[in-house]
């Protein structure tokens, strides 16, 4: 709990005596005044901090999903206007536009006095042939504009059908095992290229949050964010910062330049391509100029060789090539500036080297798993230079 | 002395700008200007105190100054814009078309027009008063040539709460806590954000909360929109629509919350702020346009209105009688910096100011 600071009371009526001494008292005053707001911003900022640290904790405790929140906003635009989804509101919205395609000249005529009705009649009948003249010319264009629309809503609804055709059922999460990436071979490789960043690293889609804690050890002002919820939970009871959300959703809300760093890794591998492109936007938005990007992924022929069949059959996208990584990011302004393969995913293992002739044999095994397999996995490290 | 006339779209009792407007008339007779208020429009029971904007010029007199009051469309723009007396601007912002967009084309259509003759009238007024750094800076950047920034002219120290307005709502109060946001149901408040933030708020926090939603609806589109939301997410019975209160009432609303939740996101300058200060209310608000300036450190001041901060925020309030002991003290103080008299020497001065300049100008 956090404590009130001491605040001045409301400002009184003026003490005669003091306001005879002058502008030096007022200059008091107004320092004093100050002062006493400064601490008031303080407390606030702390109790904010602390607000914000519930949030986490809530999330973390999967008491708030992550995809809650944009839940329920899609939820309001189900009745918004500027919202409408799917195919039954927009063929309600044509029927509104066909209904309201028609201008009636016959105004009504009707009054409480006999004279008023003889009136409106005869005001009706003078100037019909002008208010039919002008009344068909927007008659013709309200159906102009709702033939286009039917003519949109058809094409829309033409485009659905083709979307679905190509739909796959989504990859069940439970498929995706959270890793523990303080082991993985590029974990030190990470806590160098990071090391030296002035501001915070994400790192994206950290799993058990181990790999945050080790760049915590490294002196790295490191925090994580992973969807799996529950993995996170051993991490955070050690003080580790983790978050229980999506690396895009969370780096949606980062202000802009406001990362020294991004370690993306795990979820990379099977973005949509319209998320990849989301997401190299995205970290092009939230990492400072200065910044780095360390980037993990399974390489594509190892991710064919390796992954589950479920996985190969249902994930939404493939791994990239490194190569491509950093053509994609260099189209953002990022300079790969260090590329390292590794991992040994599907590899022929070495025969004891007590085995005879070991290392002839192990030399051709080397020899065998370059050709063949080549590495499994590469960690790719870019610096945001513009 | 010099005159300095008034003008405002439309004069109404119990109305922010209609009070502003007649107070300010009040300050500157006592000061010794000749000031009468010029309207298109004028409520009944203010028709002895307004005159009609067209009968200005067979009552001008040289040296008059004209001062607008400006927060809405009006033909009076277009009447100021063909005078040649100096013209002071007292803008009080007009709310950005687009968030009327494909809710509601009239009033989109209304706010176009405000907002245009705002760009006309700006570089052609001597000078702009805004009730905000937030509305002076638009007037800077739509060319008006100088700004001073002195707040809406209220007085919350006269208003008590209606007595049997307050015992009924304590009787309802209940053991939940009362969420209030006071401000006409409009897509710029973003009141379904405040109940989407509600809803989670019962769902992880007090199953027993309402929510009071004062004021009246200007888009219908947006208000059925609104109460279809309230509905599907089950809150018909939670969350309750009131409109039409007499000031009185209205702090008696104040009064009986528990906290007063803002998540607006255009605001020139927001006098419900001040009011829930006033009632005593502590306030946890989204900075957006001037809520942060005219909050000052009074209430909890959020980066971002996601429900699951906005109710980590009031359940804060909630249990934590320190963080709302300190946020009434520190509104106290800040109510003291919109206090009428000092308001109105500040407008006062700034137009006596005006005057001398012109004077040794001429």
């Amino acid at each position: 709990m956090t404590t009130t600071p001491s605040t001045p009371d409301v400002a009184g009526p003026k003490d005669p005596a003091s306001a005879e001494s002058g502008s030096d008292s007022a200059a008091a005053v107004e320092a004093s005044r100050a002062a006493g707001v400064a601490d008031d911003v303080a407390y606030l900022d702390q109790v904010m901090a602390e607000i914000d640290a519930e949030v986490r904790r809530r999330r973390a405790s999967g008491d708030l999903p992550a995809s809650l929140e944009r839940e329920l906003d899609e939820l309001f635009l189900e009745f918004s206007p500027v919202g409408l989804q799917g195919k039954a509101k927009l063929r309600e919205t044509l029927a509104l536009i066909d209904s309201s395609a028609y201008v009636d000249i016959a105004v009504p005529t009707a009054s409480n006095k006999a004279i008023g009705v003889y009136i409106k009649k005869t005001i009706r009948k003078m100037i019909g042939w002008y208010m039919r003249f002008i009344a068909d010319q927007i008659i013709k264009m309200f159906w102009a504009t709702s033939r286009m629309s039917h003519v949109l809503v058809e094409h829309v609804e033409e485009l659905e059908a083709d979307v679905e055709a190509h739909r796959t059922p989504d990859l069940p999460a439970d498929v995706v095992v959270p890793a523990d990436l303080a082991a993985a071979w590029w974990a030190p490789k990470a806590a160098s290229a990071c090391s030296a960043v002035s501001g915070r690293v994400a790192v994206g889609e950290c799993g058990t949050g181990s790999l945050v804690e080790v760049l915590v050890a490294a002196g790295v002002d490191a925090y994580g964010v992973d969807p799996s919820d529950l993995a996170l939970e051993d991490a955070i009871d050690r003080g580790a910062d983790l978050r229980a959300e999506g690396v895009l959703d969370h780096l949606e809300v980062v202000a802009d330049e406001a990362l020294g760093g991004v370690v993306l890794t795990g979820a990379v591998e099977r973005l949509r391509p319209n998320e990849r492109g989301q997401l190299i936007e995205l970290v092009a938005t939230k990492v400072a100029v200065g910044g780095t990007v360390v980037l993990h992924s399974t390489t594509p022929e190892a991710w064919a060789r390796s992954a589950s069949a479920l996985v190969r059959d249902l994930a939404p996208g493939r791994p990239l090539h490194a190569a491509t990584w950093a053509h994609l990011l260099g189209g953002r302004g990022f300079t790969v500036t260090e590329t390292t393969t590794g991992g040994a995913g599907g590899a022929l293992a070495h025969v004891a080297a007590s085995s005879p002739d070991a290392g002839a044999v192990n030399a051709a095994i080397d020899a065998v798993n370059e050709l063949l397999g080549g590495p499994a996995e590469y960690v790719l490290v870019a610096v945001r230079e513009r | 002395m010099t005159a300095v006339h008034q003008f405002v779209p439309a004069l109404l009792p119990r109305d922010a700008t209609g009070d502003h407007t007649r107070a300010l008339r009040d300050a500157l007779r006592a000061a010794g200007f000749s000031s009468d208020i010029y309207v298109e429009a004028a409520h009944d029971e203010l028709q002895a105190e307004a005159i009609y904007f067209e009968e200005y010029p067979a009552r001008a007199q040289p040296g008059d100054i004209l001062l607008y009051q400006l927060g809405t469309s009006s033909p009076v723009a277009e009447f100021l814009l063909g005078r040649p007396e100096p013209l002071v601007l007292d803008y009080h912002n007009v709310t950005p078309e687009e968030f009327y967009a494909g809710w509601e084309e009239h009033t989109r259509e209304k706010v176009a027009l405000a907002r245009a003759q705002v760009a006309e009238l700006a570089p052609a007024a001597v000078l702009g008063i805004a009730d905000s750094e937030f509305n002076a800076s638009e007037l800077c950047q739509l060319g008006c040539p100088a700004t001073e920034v002195v707040p809406i002219l209220i007085d919350l120290t006269t208003t008590t709460a209606d007595a049997a307005e307050a015992d009924r709502l304590a009787n309802d109060h209940g053991q939940g806590t009362v969420w209030l946001f006071v401000g006409r149901i409009s897509p710029n408040k973003v009141q379904h954000r405040l109940v989407a933030a509600f809803w989670l708020y019962r769902q992880m926090y007090d199953p027993d909360a309402r929510l009071h939603l004062v004021g009246p609806a200007v888009t219908s589109d947006y208000v059925e929109a609104l109460d279809a939301y309230v509905a599907e997410l089950g809150l018909a019975d939670a969350v309750r629509r009131v409109e039409g209160l007499s000031a009185s009432q209205l702090t008696a609303w104040y009064e009986d919350a528990d906290v007063f939740v803002c998540l607006s996101e255009h605001e020139g300058f927001c006098i419900p702020l001040l009011e829930a200060m006033a009632a005593e209310t502590p306030v946890v608000a989204l900075d957006a346009g001037a809520v942060g300036e005219t909050l000052g450190a009074a209430g909890l001041l959020l980066a971002s209105s996601r429900p699951s901060v906005v109710a980590a925020a009031v359940d804060r309030v909630r249990r934590d009688r320190d963080l709302v002991d300190h946020l009434i003290a520190a509104g106290r103080r800040r109510l003291a910096d919109f206090a009428a008299p000092a308001t109105a020497a500040r407008f006062v001065d700034v137009l006596c100011r005006l005057d001398t300049e012109r004077s040794q100008v001429a």
